[in-house]
């Protein structure tokens, strides 16, 4: 079969390469990833394959030019539509889009997003340094959802610090657990021949402490939002303190935001959190959002290492069953479970909700989340 | 690191049709896609990442290419906490510490000695350092399931695949005679760093459809009675669409197939599923969904094949 469209550039041999050329660009503003080492290879591949059948050479640029499974999903519309552009599906799809990205940002902006630490708060850092010991330790003891707006950057600030201290005092901890390690024969030998062969020193190595991985899901609904607003904050910091997290929010469903975390600076992320974040308000399906994550993630990142934390108040709208079915489904997977609930602060709260009493069998630790303190005390439990 | 003349576009499809028949007559069924990607390893020499679910023959690609190519299988499996001394090298304590007793009398120098105990007799080769020193021709280099070993481990394999050189310290730098062709697969439990898969041709496998499927169980087992292979096929293929915690994979489809002609089945009745089920799930949770989905439906059904 010879290609439709390849009177383009089968006209004159030249115009083989700037039409592949031109081909990686147009894929490349489609969302294919790959810079000019891609597309050299891309030559060497038309060169090896021919530009007549049209299949091979489908295949073979895809060979080439993706590198993963959303890539290779997204190829075969931009080679069409390269081709054909008559018929573009795609550009009409991402009009489509764009004027829904459009809609979204013209929506109210999410609860968990207000007052979000905007630049100009962040580059007013002197007022906030020269907090004071005893306004530090109000700081630490205060409930989450008594907080004013301007004690938000202090507390991030603090938060960020401690979190820090926190990691590397984890780390520490790991090392002088180890047991004395094994021998190292390589240096061993190494060593033995200054002393005529006879291994007098032994030299030891140590496995490098590997902290655990974490998996944070984090309930976004209304009744947790004077919480979640510092909970973001939280989670934030964590991932950027501790090497392999996976973060998710949920309500009624489940969504990951590890890139969006992974931003350089927290403005930068809630910004981008904001945008992501629509329709938060509603009922909280906790059942629903475990069993999303069981089906879609669970097999990725659950391991035997795996340390999987919700911070939620347990308001559930769902079945409780389910809650409890997917929790024990998790419980299996997963090295500890830890469940942090901001309500537990309160001094009259008994977890009794039915959702609540459902999930607690299958927590390993259940722990309050309502201030500062309270949340540097996980610590104990990673 | 020179490839070869890119052969003219006529031969390459002759090339591609040429890999299809032979590795169906080596019992693997592939298809237009991954042809052309193989071909393209053998000319632009080129690392092919494989990736797909568990149980689609991703391994079995390069132990086909190896034996289509005539060449050695060299395999590397992965691990967490795999390390250079288990994939690249590793020195022979043992028979340096008997060679250093045996030397010790003699009059050599302490330099002449150390020469002697980190000579090539004295080192273990492993799965990469191997695919490196092949003498004779290309073999296929397996790295499989990367996404298993950590990353400090992929960026190691970086240098190695671009270079296909290995540095011993105490012997210098080894090139490789031959580039092998690298086929490295991943179950994708983790995503592997860009700089690598940019490295790399790429391939994603995904279930079979019916007919491909029909193909695989008649290509391995000939004799299967044609009524009974229609109705495996379906069966899974209808079993892969229920949301289940491992949906079976070709493995074990041909698994089914294979069991239910030990048991010298005809056609797949109820209780044949019930005697195989084992073969296509694989947890209790799995079996209760199958066995509560309607399978008379499935069964019941005419095989058009």
């Amino acid at each position: 079969m010879t290609m439709p469209g390849s009177n383009v550039f089968m006209e004159g041999s030249d115009d083989a390469p700037r039409t592949m050329v031109a081909f990686c660009r147009y894929a490349r503003e489609r969302g294919l990833t790959g810079g000019v080492q891609v597309t050299l290879g891309v030559l060497r591949a038309t060169t090896c394959l021919g530009m007549a059948e049209r299949e091979t050479l489908r295949s073979g640029l895809r060979s080439v030019m993706c590198s993963s499974k959303d890539e290779w999903d997204l190829f075969d519309e931009i080679f069409e539509t390269f081709w054909h552009p008559a018929e573009s599906r795609l550009s009409r799809r991402s009009r489509r889009q764009e004027s829904r990205a459009m809609d979204h940002s013209d929506r109210n902006r999410s609860p968990l997003m207000s007052g979000a630490v905007g630049e100009s708060q962040a580059e007013d850092q002197g007022s906030q340094e020269v907090a004071g010991a005893s306004e530090h330790e109000r700081l630490r003891k205060a409930d989450f959802s008594t907080l004013r707006q301007d004690d938000l950057a202090a507390l991030e600030k603090i938060a960020l610090r401690l979190l820090g201290q926190m990691s590397t005092r984890l780390s520490r901890r790991h090392r002088m657990t180890v047991s004395r390690g094994r021998l190292d024969l390589r240096r061993t030998i190494r060593h033995s021949i200054l002393r005529g062969g006879e291994p007098i020193d032994l030299r030891y190595y140590k496995r490098k402490p590997q902290p655990n991985r974490l998996v944070i899901l984090l309930d976004i609904s209304g009744s947790m939002s004077p919480y979640s607003l510092f909970l973001v904050r939280f989670v934030y910091a964590l991932q950027k303190h501790f090497k392999q997290v996976n973060t998710f929010l949920f309500s009624t469903h489940l969504i990951e935001i590890t890139h969006l975390l992974r931003a350089r600076h927290l403005p930068e992320a809630l910004r981008s959190l904001s945008q992501l974040a629509t329709g938060w308000s509603g009922g909280t399906k906790i059942g629903a959002s475990l069993s999303d994550f069981n089906t879609l993630h669970a097999r990725k990142l659950c391991r035997a290492d795996t340390v999987f934390l919700i911070l939620s108040d347990g308001w559930d709208t769902g079945e409780p069953a389910m809650l409890a079915a997917e929790l024990a489904a998790v419980r299996q997977r997963v090295h500890k479970l830890i469940w942090l609930n901001p309500l537990l602060g309160l001094a009259d709260y008994q977890p009794l909700t039915r959702g609540m009493s459902a999930a607690l069998p299958h927590v390993d630790v259940f722990a309050p989340a309502h201030n500062l303190e309270s949340l540097m005390a996980l610590e104990r439990h990673l | 690191m020179e490839t070869s003349v890119p052969s003219s576009p006529s031969a390459s499809s002759q090339s591609i049709d040429t890999i299809i028949s032979g590795f169906e007559h080596l019992g693997y069924v592939t298809d237009h896609s991954l042809a052309t990607a193989i071909y393209l390893v053998t000319q632009l020499r080129k690392p092919l990442l494989v990736e797909g679910h568990a149980g689609l023959g991703k391994t079995e690609v390069a132990k086909v290419l190896a034996a289509f190519l005539a060449t050695r299988l060299i395999r590397l499996q992965c691990y967490e906490g795999l390390d250079v001394s288990s994939a690249v090298y590793e020195w022979n304590y043992q028979k340096q510490l008997l060679a250093i007793k045996i030397q010790e009398p003699s009059k050599q120098t302490v330099e002449e000695k150390e020469k002697h105990i980190f000579s090539r007799e004295f080192l273990l080769e492993r799965p990469l350092l191997q695919s490196i020193l092949v003498e004779d021709a290309s073999p296929v280099l397996l790295i499989d399931e990367i996404d298993r070993a950590d990353e400090a481990f992929e960026a190691f394999l970086l240098e190695l695949l671009s270079d296909f050189q290995v540095t011993i310290p105490e012997l210098g730098t080894v090139h490789a005679k031959h580039v092998p062709f690298v086929i490295l697969t991943s179950n994708r439990s983790r995503e592997l760093g860009d700089a690598l898969k940019r490295r790399c041709l790429y391939q994603w496998i995904d279930y079979p459809d019916l007919e491909k499927e029909m193909r695989i169980v008649r290509t391995r087992f000939p004799r299967i009675e044609q009524q009974l292979a229609g109705q495996v096929v379906q069966f899974v293929q209808f079993v892969r669409k229920l949301p289940l915690s491992k949906p079976p994979g070709i493995a074990e489809t041909l698994d089914c197939a294979q069991a239910l002609m030990a048991l010298g089945k005809h056609r797949l009745d109820p209780q044949a599923v019930e005697e195989t089920l084992s073969c296509v799930s694989k947890s209790v949770e799995d079996s209760a969904k199958i066995k509560s989905a309607g399978l008379e439906r499935i069964l019941s059904l005419p095989t058009g094949q």
